[in-house]
């Protein structure tokens, strides 16, 4: 069982990013919100790591929350998030002033947003959003190049007539164009992270391939990190390496990708397998996970799945489980695994 | 504020009572709709500016209908007539002076509280019925032009633009020049329609030339108001129209008439509701104006804006008193009605109820 | 261009809106009063034969279309006349109207100075004090009756403290405005523009430097514009605020913060997007002043077209009245046409 002390946290050669302890709340109307309760993850260099889950399980939030996007009533209470910058320095992400943190967002971590239609300003063109992102950064290219350089990545995410596309207003462009231009901008300053949060929820099917075929490839020639945030289990064995799945704020289980398909060990890990429907059988009744997800202001004791899940123990509804390795980068937050 | 809460709640399961006894089990399959009411109750009951706007409506509604009546000096009668140093009296007020008329007198004598009780009266009348045949007239030209679309959608806008392009006071004006003399020849032909209107406002039968001044300000007012409506209505129906359970309905069968009534009129309620809170300020605000002016009804009748207008002259040497009571008794007016507006307006946005719902379930 | 196509569009529908204004100035000066010669011709008791020569005249006789096409050509060659005066009830109607210009145009800019800056403040600063000042201010301002504003500003910044005058209205010297009538004769088109632009009497005095007279509508004219601009300055500032935060909630501003743009350039784009509603309002609010403040030019006693068509009723004056109507109505379509052109400029999704 690995260690979690939060005093010598350190971030390992290959890696790019660790982020240990991460806690978020929401100071609400209704009470505070534990979005976001004990988040340790990391990723290496080029490679994909996915973050699993269903709609609220705090996902978005914890990518948000590393670079300080989270606004009032949100609030990163604690949790340390070093980054390896592309000058090889680590720093802690979550102890960075709001001028540092703004350097490096759009830089060296870049985020592509789940809604293509409007993530683009509609008073301005594709071409000057290029402009801006990479002004913004570096002072030294002047527009025309950016423009070239447009024209460039445009062409790369397979947008054709590039060369017009990048003086079109957003609604000219349809959904897809729409998401791949984003990736493009998002790419315009080469980032080392990039974090796509669902992107490829609000459009068809066959985009989505499309998408997710040119993510991959953009990846591995740039080598690039990325997280992908997705609910679509389909998209993770498409492109992950890693994955970590995550309930009601929490991380429950964490691994590579073939042994989270083909070896999962924690009951909502397998329920959410199970409920994704084998094309090649034939169904006679789509599967669910009975109940909700719980209210997280204020979250059950114990395990946050308990209520839900079939093999609840009297353990589960006291104590939070603590962190299981199962195999060679395989861990689970679960107590039927531990051993008595 | 608990208070504003239960007395609403009863309100609400009286009405759920009645429309049970009409068709019985509707309690049951609306039994979610009550409870969103309940919430909205809930609330506004929790707003103050709510609170506060809805007891002064309240307050300006029980004035209105029984000013005229329990007012303890006649309109009609001119002290000045027989004494001229009733003209513009100071107030007087106790412990100092304890005679009557607390607040002053008017022109013309009379006690300018007694009068303001004729005045709500007036300026309550002109302003639901203006905001009523307007709203009417807007939400059924909205609803058609917005649902129907194609030539009707046209012809019905530049209607719309037509009448927006007079600017309201300027209709206002050119209409009170040319139909009082109408109107005036018209009532006196009509005795029951003469009597009935004069009820209404609270004046005698005698004044019906300045009824008919009335009559004109309102015509005009109307003509001015429906165009309002019916943009913001089209705006409503045009989004609500590509939905889904709209296409479901036509597919169903329904008949353009109920899927306006019954699926579309519900979704538009909201706006239309807050709108016609509004409006009833800016009604009260503009009948003042134009009598202001004097295009409305002159002596005897009270009407706020003239009193006010007829003071100017004097002010502020000897009417101060009378600018400030009657201007004041006019924002209390419009205020109730801005106040109830602005907090009706969050109410009955989903969003900002839900966070006060969920304070309720803690409780 | 997809903007010239707009236009073109937006004209197309700019002509049948102005025959229907136009018809319905022609019912009211035609067909609702109950006498319309006795309206034209005012309360003055004429022989039969003078009544039978206004009726030719005027085509009060004529059938309906007839009257209408005279009308028409009466009201669009501006050569509108008092049928007992025998003067062109035009000429005294613009210059009218030059005056409101003034008035408008100061009311304007204390209102943005005011509803604007406010506005923004309580965006940024949600929910704080200055928040609920504005809320405040915006409901105060839409309930008080504004005759009962305008007699307590009076009362205080004319009765107590003389800070203005409520007579006349200054005028640029004699000199200047044969000089700046006789600048079409030297340059045709652009000359007559600058001309009608100095037809103002402000701007006037402007384009010859009469400074003083500059000064002395500003005192003459600050009053009423400060009263117009605090009714309605609550109600731009909290659309202003609420345009604005709209906006800040918006994905594309997300979107600018994750690419690290700095918080002046998010602002900016901000700013842009919350604009364009603001436009619209405070366009169609300028028309609104443009039509002449009927209450404010009453009661300041404004030479102004407000005053001036309130004059013309309790007168009876009914040619001044049809006339400034149609002029009142023309100039709003015309706004409304221009605040459209504004609009389809910043936001490139109307162009198409």
């Amino acid at each position: 069982m690995e260690s979690n002390t939060r005093d010598r946290v350190v971030l390992n050669d290959n890696e790019v990013l660790r982020v240990e302890g991460l806690e978020v709340k929401f100071y609400t109307y209704a009470g505070v919100v534990h979005a976001v309760s004990n988040v340790s993850f990391f990723v290496r260099e080029s490679e994909t790591v996915a973050l699993v889950g269903e709609t609220g399980c705090g996902k978005t939030i914890t990518t948000r929350a590393i670079t300080k996007l989270i606004e009032s009533p949100g609030r990163v209470e604690s949790g340390i998030a070093l980054f390896r910058r592309r000058n090889r320095q680590v720093v802690d992400l979550l102890k960075l002033s709001d001028e540092e943190i703004r350097k490096i967002r759009g830089d060296e971590i870049a985020y592509i947003f789940q809604d293509p239609s409007a993530a683009l300003d509609p008073l301005y063109t594709v071409g000057y959003h290029f402009v801006e992102t990479v002004k913004n950064h570096r002072n030294n290219i002047n527009k025309k190049n950016i423009i070239q350089l447009a024209i460039k990545l445009l062409r790369e995410v397979a947008i054709p007539s590039p060369e017009v596309r990048v003086k079109n207003y957003p609604h000219e462009l349809s959904g897809g164009m729409k998401q791949r231009s984003v990736i493009a901008i998002s790419l315009s300053n080469m980032p080392k992270l990039l974090i796509a949060d669902e992107p490829t929820t609000n459009l068809d099917v066959t985009i989505q391939a499309q998408i997710l075929e040119l993510l991959y490839e953009l990846q591995k020639k740039y080598g690039m990190s990325m997280i992908l945030i997705t609910h679509n289990l389909g998209v993770v064995a498409e492109t992950a390496n890693r994955v970590y799945v995550m309930y009601a704020g929490k991380i429950v289980e964490e691994g590579v990708c073939e042994t989270i398909f083909y070896s999962s060990t924690h009951p909502y890990t397998q329920l959410l397998l199970r409920a994704v429907p084998n094309p090649l059988k034939k169904v006679e009744k789509l599967e669910s996970i009975p109940g909700t997800v719980p209210s997280l202001i204020n979250p059950p004791p114990g395990c946050r799945f308990h209520p839900r899940c079939p093999f609840a123990m009297d353990i589960c509804r006291k104590e939070e489980p603590p962190k299981i390795k199962i195999g060679n980068d395989h861990y689970v937050f679960c107590w039927l695994y531990v051993k008595k | 504020m608990s208070i504003v809460y239960r007395a609403l709640k009863t309100v609400i399961g009286f009405y759920v009572n009645i429309r049970d006894r009409i068709t019985p089990g509707w309690s049951q399959k609306n039994s979610s709709r009550v409870r969103e009411w309940e919430l909205m109750a809930y609330a506004f009951s929790r707003s103050k500016i709510g609170v506060l706007g809805g007891s002064m409506v309240f307050i300006t509604v029980i004035l209105a209908i029984i000013g005229p009546i329990i007012s303890w000096e006649p309109y009609w009668v001119y002290k000045t007539i027989t004494d001229p140093n009733f003209m513009y009296l100071s107030p007087c007020l106790p412990p100092g002076c304890s005679a009557k008329p607390i607040l002053g007198t008017d022109e013309w004598g009379r006690d300018i509280v007694a009068m303001s009780l004729y005045g709500f009266r007036i300026s309550f009348v002109i302003s639901v019925v203006v905001v009523f045949f307007g709203s009417i007239i807007g939400i059924v030209l909205g609803l058609v032009s917005g649902y129907k679309g194609g030539v009707i959608d046209e012809i019905i806008m530049r209607l719309t633009d037509i009448f927006m392009a007079f600017p309201g006071l300027i209709l206002a004006i050119a209409f009170a020049a040319v139909l009082p003399s109408r109107i005036r020849g018209f009532l006196g032909e009509n005795i029951w329609l003469k009597n009935i209107l004069s009820a209404t406002f609270g004046l005698r039968p005698q004044e019906y030339p300045q009824l008919a001044a009335l009559l004109s300000v309102w015509i005009a007012m109307v003509v001015v108001w429906w165009p309002g409506y019916t943009r913001v209505i089209r705006g409503t129906v045009l989004s609500v129209r590509e939905q889904p359970f709209i296409e479901a309905a036509k597919l169903c069968g329904l008949s353009t008439w109920r899927i306006l009534v019954k699926h579309i009129l519900p979704n538009v309620l909201s706006p239309v509701i807050v709108m016609v809170t509004f409006d009833m300020a800016t009604a009260t605000l503009f009948a003042a104006s134009l009598s202001f002016l004097g295009l409305g009804p002159q002596e005897p009748v009270p009407e706020l804006g003239y009193m006010i207008s007829k003071a100017g002259r004097y002010f502020p040497e000897r009417s101060l008193h009378v600018v400030s009571y009657l201007g004041f008794i006019l924002l209390f007016i419009a205020l109730g009605w801005n106040l109830l507006g602005d907090a009706l307006r969050d109410v009955l946005d989903p969003r900002t109820r839900r966070a006060l719902e969920f304070r309720e379930e803690k409780v | 261009m997809g903007l010239t196509h707009y236009l073109a569009r937006r004209l197309v529908t700019f002509i049948p809106t102005l025959i229907g204004v136009l018809f319905i100035t022609y019912i009211i000066a035609y067909a609702i009063p109950a006498d319309p010669v006795r309206a034209w011709v005012g309360e003055k008791l004429l022989n039969r034969e003078a009544l039978e020569m206004v009726r030719k005249k005027y085509k009060f006789d004529a059938p309906w279309y007839e009257q209408f096409s005279f009308f028409v050509q009466q009201l669009l060659t501006g050569q509108l006349e008092d049928p007992i005066k025998y003067r062109n009830v035009f000429s005294e109607i613009f210059f009218r109207f030059s005056i409101t210009v003034e008035l408008a145009i100061i009311s304007f800019l204390f209102l943005i100075a005011i509803g604007i800056p406010l506005g923004i403040l309580a965006a940024m600063k949600k929910d704080s004090l200055i928040d609920f000042f504005v809320r405040i201010f915006a409901l105060i301002g839409s309930s008080l009756p504004s005759f009962v504003l305008y007699y307590f500003l009076i009362l205080a910044l004319f009765v107590y403290f003389r800070t203005t005058s409520l007579a006349g209205i200054p005028l640029p010297t004699q000199g200047c405005t044969s000089y700046i009538s006789s600048i079409p004769n030297q340059i045709p088109i652009l000359g007559h523009i600058v001309s009608a632009i100095g037809s103002v009497p402000m701007f006037g005095a402007m384009m010859c430097g009469e400074w003083s007279i500059v000064t002395e509508t500003f005192r003459r004219l600050y009053l009423p514009a400060l009263a117009l601009a605090l009714l309605n300055g609550g109600f731009i500032a909290r659309l202003v605020r609420n345009s604005i935060l709209d906006v800040m909630g918006a994905e594309f501003i997300l979107y600018a913060k994750a690419r690290g743009l700095t918080k002046l350039k998010v602002w900016g784009h901000a700013l842009k997007n919350a604009m364009i509603p603001i436009v619209t309002v405070l366009g169609l609010n300028f028309g609104g002043l443009l039509s002449g403040a009927v209450i404010a030019e009453n009661v300041f006693n404004i030479p102004g077209i407000g005053k001036y068509m309130y004059d013309s009723i309790t007168r009876l004056n009914f040619p001044v009245i049809i006339a400034s109507t149609f002029l009142v109505a023309l100039i709003y379509l015309v706004v409304n046409f221009v605040v459209d052109i504004i609009y389809a400029a910043i936001d490139p999704r109307i162009r198409y």
